[in-house]
């Protein structure tokens, strides 16, 4: 504390003003907010944390209730083989929340490299495959590449080699065992439905139309696109398509896909998730909470929308959340980040998921502050040993938040409000005392008047705190200068008093040693010498308690004076007159206005007055000088000037030039002196309702005394 | 018979000292240090002449108190106030109290016994006829130089043996200026300008009790004064 002390008064702020000082000790409390902030954060980090645990709580439940189900995993009930490496011809298809619109357009389909197969044909032709699924109809978007799309001819069977042109044959296993055949045929774009050949009796084949699995074809920038649509139901453990290409009707057919091309045998595996999967998981649903299953491999199999949030995060609007927010977002929150770098992280955690290790994570969401929560636990077999797919739940955080920010506002709002409240305190408090402690140092600067008088009377005496102790203490010590000054006005006449008794003893004694001796005729001449000696020093004695006690006679001289008009022009001329044979070695120079100058007041005491001018004008010069007695007549007073050659004055005599017993001369001549002659004129320019004043002439040649005195 | 003055000072030096001076000229004196000492004495016999202290010992204003005491007991008896304190107001405040003169103790002794030899004097005229050829009239002014008396207009003006002699001395010759020195050589005094001041200011005050058009004495600035008829 005292180190701190030491700091305010020598420390950087020590040359501030009390005020300033106060401020900024009150703007320390700006700390209450950071604190705040610190503890919202550290509230914050905790609640993150518990929701990622519990999420991944929740998540390895779920886990845990699909553990050995790959029957609900997977389409059917025995997937050969899952951690065999992946058959190009293999079939992923993505998991869409909406039907796709069957319009053979291609750019609608998510462009999602793990639904995608791709089979190369002769001469730069091919085969893109994309493959979605929606509730329980799977969706195919073949787009081929092919320079001529050669159309069926409308007026004959399908069946007659010579009208047969582009086709597209779909096989797959049903669920009996047996394996479909479909295949597509178009006399022009637009819908399609598919076709199965079945051989009739007598050996005669005929083309019967599969009404469930429909589509459209439509030609394409450089080739066609077909896109048709598929019961899930219908569908086995195996899928693929052929493209049978032709240049022109009947000729020989190119053929590529994903089929055995010999006997139209399906290879390739559909890779989906049973249909009862998304009923088992929506048991679990929560608002909020998007559940999603991988295979072991990461194909997604399905993925539960969350439900919407009945009360959205909100974002505080204003000024001051957002600066609160600006204060806290220092990094703990992850930044809003874009749609492709969340998949990846989603990604990396389930991958690292399907290596056997539950785990949550945190990461930014679709805006600003939006936060979401995932945590991805493997799926085991029935026995424990092999992972058969992984499931990810993510759920967003902004509900925490929008508490978050709405704890936070409440906190800053009351501890800025409470910092402006102590700084405005502070202020106050800080204007106010420094009012009380100008006042009071103004109080006792001009408590000790020129003429040595104390005023004892000083502000905030009343107060009960330190500063009414300062002022009570000021005012004891104020109280025994006054005491000492009268002391010292009083002494020389005191001091007078006290040694004129003991002198006259002397005094008395030596007078009647001289009747003595000069009655017997007994005294030697030397005698005679020394007590001409001791009369002349008592004399001089006497000359200097006379002097001693000019003041006081004066003051009481003025105590008893009795005022009535004069001509001052005419004193002042007379007085002057005498001078000059008082003073015969200097000139006396007198201007008076020619008209009668009264005043009212004692002439006596003027003459006195003049008297010791005179004296100090003479004391100054030098012989033969001349001494310029000069009056004038003012609207309001009378102005007499007396100036002298001589030294300049000193310049501390223009304040204490005045005082009783001050001088600034070294002691010269046998006149004492006690600095009383212009204290005497003073008192008697004062006592006429005037002033006394000194300068020193414009080129310092010498001095001017200027009195004033009320007309 | 010898003439017998009182001394009462509680100085022991000074009040020795003027009692071999007053004896020197053939006085009889006797000294007291306090007032009790001296009311017990006055109480058997009363001195000729009293020559007081205002402070004696434990009394500050013991001289006042046995001033009027005397001048109780005896209206004629010529009583001088010799003191250090040289306030104006203690000068009013003797001479009030019916004192013949107040003097500081700055004066020589011998002043002091020029003014014992003056009183005396004045007594013994006061019990003589009044002479024709000591009086000197300056129109309503008449002033017995060996009574030490004034009237003005016939009245009798009371002044302390100072102010008398000031008085003589400015209508000695009237007209002239006197200064300051030549009025304190007349007095027998030596006295600041304040206390020459003063005694013309109670000088005028005390004439102007019997006469308020009293206007005769008239100062002339850094000279003096002068007696104007």
């Amino acid at each position: 504390m005292g180190r701190f002390l030491d700091l305010l008064k020598t420390g950087p702020i020590s040359g501030f003003r009390l005020r300033t000082k106060l401020l900024l000790l009150a703007l320390t409390t700006l700390a209450l907010p950071w604190a705040g902030c610190q503890y919202a954060r550290e509230m914050e980090s905790v609640l993150r944390e518990n929701e990622q645990q519990s999420l991944l709580a929740v998540t390895t439940t779920i886990a845990g209730s699909l553990k050995g189900r790959q029957e609900l995993l997977f389409r059917a009930d025995s997937l050969p083989a899952s951690e065999q490496a992946n058959d190009p011809r293999d079939i992923t298809p993505v998991v869409l929340s909406g039907a796709p619109l069957l319009d053979g357009r291609a750019d609608e389909w998510d462009q999602d490299a793990r639904s995608l197969v791709r089979v190369a044909g002769p001469g730069g032709d091919g085969l893109r495959l994309f493959a979605a699924t929606h509730e329980r109809r799977l969706y195919l978007a073949m787009i081929v590449r092919d320079n001529r799309w050669v159309f069926d001819a409308s007026d004959l069977t399908p069946l007659d080699s010579a009208s047969i042109g582009d086709r597209l044959w779909l096989a797959f296993d049903d669920k009996r065992g047996g394996q479909q055949r479909l295949f597509f045929g178009s006399t022009g774009p637009g819908a399609v439905h598919a076709r199965r050949i079945e051989t009739l009796e007598y050996g005669r084949e005929t083309a019967i139309d599969e009404p469930r699995i429909q589509g459209v074809w439509q030609r394409a920038r450089d080739g066609w696109v077909l896109e048709i649509g598929v019961p899930l139901s219908m569908v086995g453990q195996h899928l693929g398509v052929l493209v049978d290409d032709r240049d022109r009707r009947g000729t020989p057919r190119t053929s590529y896909g994903t089929l055995e091309a010999s006997d139209l045998r399906a290879v390739g595996r559909l890779i989906a998730a049973s249909p009862d999967l998304n009923d088992h998981l929506r048991q679990f649903a929560q608002p909020g909470v998007e559940i999603t299953v991988a295979s072991s491999t990461g194909a997604l199999l399905t993925r539960l929308d969350a439900p919407a949030l009945p009360g959205d995060y909100t974002r505080m609007r204003g000024f001051l959340p957002r600066m609160y927010r600006l204060f806290l977002d220092g990094g703990a929150i992850p930044r809003a980040v874009s749609e492709a770098e969340r998949a990846g992280k989603a990604e990396a955690l389930t991958s690292r998921a399907a290596r056997g290790t539950p785990e949550a994570a945190l990461f930014g969401g679709r805006y600003k502050d939006s936060v979401i929560v995932a945590a991805a636990a493997p799926i085991y077999s029935a026995d424990g040993k092999r992972i058969i797919g992984v499931i990810q739940l993510a759920q967003t955080a902004d509900r925490w938040l929008t508490l978050r920010d709405q704890a936070l506002t409440r906190l800053l709002n009351l501890t800025l409000f409470v910092t402006l409240f102590a700084v405005g305190a502070a202020f106050w408090f800080a204007g106010r005392m420094t009012l009380r402690i100008t006042r009071l140092g103004a109080a006792s600067e001009t408590a000790l008047g020129r003429e040595g008088s104390v005023s004892r009377v000083l502000p905030e005496a009343d107060a009960p705190d330190e500063l009414g102790d300062l002022s009570r203490s000021f005012s004891s010590l104020l109280g025994r200068l006054d005491e000492y000054t009268g002391y010292l006005r009083t002494l020389a006449g005191k001091l007078a008093h006290e040694i004129r008794t003991p002198l006259t003893i002397i005094r008395s004694s030596l007078e009647n040693l001289e009747s003595e001796a000069q009655a017997s005729n007994g005294m030697g001449e030397n005698a005679k010498v020394y007590i001409a000696r001791a009369r002349e020093g008592s004399e001089r004695l006497g000359a200097i308690l006379t002097a001693m006690g000019a003041a006081t006679r004066v003051e009481e001289a003025i105590a008893h004076s009795e005022r009535h008009r004069f001509d001052l022009g005419a004193l002042v001329r007379s007085t002057t007159d005498a001078y000059g044979g008082a003073f015969p070695n200097r000139r006396f120079v007198c201007e008076v206005p020619a008209e009668r100058l009264e005043i009212n007041g004692a002439p006596e005491l003027v003459v006195q007055m003049l008297d010791k001018l005179v004296d100090n004008a003479v004391d100054f010069s030098t012989d033969g000088a001349t001494i310029s007695i000069v009056l004038r007549a003012g609207d309001s007073h009378a102005e007499l000037d007396v100036t002298n050659p001589g030294p300049p004055l000193p310049p501390e005599a223009a304040t204490r030039l005045f005082e009783s017993l001050w001088q600034s001369r070294a002691e010269s001549g046998t006149r004492p002196h006690f600095g009383l002659g212009l204290y005497i004129v003073r008192l008697i320019a004062e006592f006429h309702g005037g002033s006394a004043q000194a300068a020193n002439l414009p080129d310092n040649s010498g001095a001017v005394f200027t009195i004033r005195l009320l007309r | 018979m010898k003439k017998t003055i009182a001394i009462v000072e509680d100085e022991r030096a000074i009040r020795d000292n003027y009692a071999a001076a007053f004896s020197r000229e053939g006085y009889a004196v006797r000294g007291y240090p306090n007032r009790r000492d001296a009311m017990a004495a006055f109480a058997a016999r009363l001195p000729d002449l009293a020559v007081i202290d205002i402070s004696l010992e434990d009394e500050p204003e013991g001289g006042f108190e046995l001033c009027r005491d005397l001048r109780g007991m005896s209206p004629e008896l010529p009583i001088i106030f010799l003191t250090a304190r040289d306030s104006e107001l203690d000068a009013v405040s003797g001479l009030r109290l019916g004192a013949d003169d107040f003097l500081t103790k700055d004066l020589s002794l011998a002043h002091l016994i020029a003014r014992v030899n003056a009183l005396f004097r004045r007594v013994d005229a006061l019990r003589r006829p009044p002479e024709e050829k000591q009086v000197i009239r300056r129109g309503a002014l008449t002033l017995d130089s060996e009574r030490m008396s004034v009237t003005w207009n016939s009245e009798v003006v009371l002044l302390s043996l100072t102010e008398f002699w000031i008085v003589y001395a400015l209508t000695k010759h009237p007209g002239h200026v006197k200064n300051r020195q030549q009025l304190m050589d007349a007095a027998n005094v030596v006295l600041d300008d304040n206390t020459i001041t003063s005694h013309i200011k109670r000088v005028r005050r005390k004439f102007q009790v019997v006469d308020p058009a009293f206007d005769a004495v008239h100062t002339v600035y850094g000279m003096g004064y002068r007696w104007v008829e």
